[in-house]
């Protein structure tokens, strides 16, 4: 080992393993970032179906104010970005099982992938939507 | 697990030829068993949120009061409190150290055991009152 001029006190400036940073911008690189982001999402909107199931379990009054919560601006909000975020991180399950099974892992397939991941989640997200306005 | 500072040993050569800590796999294969049964489950829960988004109170107690949809929710929370507890605790171990962590981890424990059990309860009062 060649000396350097470093003092022995400083500590030793190896190279960090590429982070963030210094990669290039990728499709897969950002669904992976945005499945951990709809997950932690998911974790926290899980409190509205909690709301909801005790405020059906306790009585007419707080099943009303959880109503009125829903069927607010926010409230319908709130619930569409949980439908997509929910469809979102299932379709991103599909995929890293189509990943765990060996498929798709190869340039021009997981483009596709991610993209059909992107997409399927936001069709999915419309179509219940849309099916939850028209059908009574 | 922190290192000695007044140790000359590179962190490195600590645990060389350690191998692994051997636990590693059984949580990533937990999370994979709770996501495929979550496919299924979520595609149920979100039908049977659409069929109770025009009842009112009457009707969505009715509704949850059937064995069926009962059913659906209590798999759908107990899989996904699980889930989440595992899932948030691997975004836990890595982006937060030292003592903190152990207070996130406990943290997380609590909020998804809390979560489900208030669910299952919900569930189970309306089946059964």
């Amino acid at each position: 080992m060649a000396a350097t001029n470093s003092t022995p006190t400083q500590p030793a400036q190896r190279p960090l393993s590429p982070h963030l940073g210094i990669y290039r911008f990728t499709l897969t690189m950002a669904m992976s970032i945005v499945h951990r982001i709809t997950g932690v999402g998911l974790y926290v909107g899980v409190l509205l179906l909690a709301w909801f199931l005790i405020a059906a379990s306790m009585d007419a009054s707080a099943f009303a104010t959880f109503s009125w919560f829903i069927q607010s601006i926010i409230g319908r909000i709130v619930l569409f970005g949980f439908t997509w975020a929910l469809f979102h991180h299932m379709l991103g399950g599909v995929r890293h099982f189509l990943w765990d099974a060996g498929y798709g892992l190869d340039d021009p397939e997981r483009e596709q992938l991610a993209q059909a991941t992107l997409i399927g989640g936001l069709v999915l997200t419309i179509v219940v939507w849309i099916v939850g306005y028209i059908v009574r | 697990m922190v290192g000695n500072d007044n140790s000359l040993r590179t962190p490195l050569s600590r645990v060389r030829f350690l191998g692994s800590a051997r636990l590693g796999a059984e949580e990533n294969w937990m999370i994979r068993v709770s996501s495929a049964a979550l496919i299924p489950l979520t595609i149920a829960f979100v039908w049977l949120l659409l069929t109770l988004l025009h009842k009112d109170y009457n009707g969505v107690r009715s509704e949850l009061g059937e064995p069926l949809p009962a059913i659906v929710l209590l798999l759908f929370v107990v899989v996904g409190a699980y889930h989440m507890q595992v899932g948030m605790r691997s975004v836990i171990l890595d982006y937060i150290q030292g003592q903190a962590r152990e207070w996130a981890l406990m943290a997380n424990s609590f909020f998804a055991a809390a979560l489900g059990l208030a669910c299952l309860y919900a569930v189970l009062r309306i089946s059964f009152t």
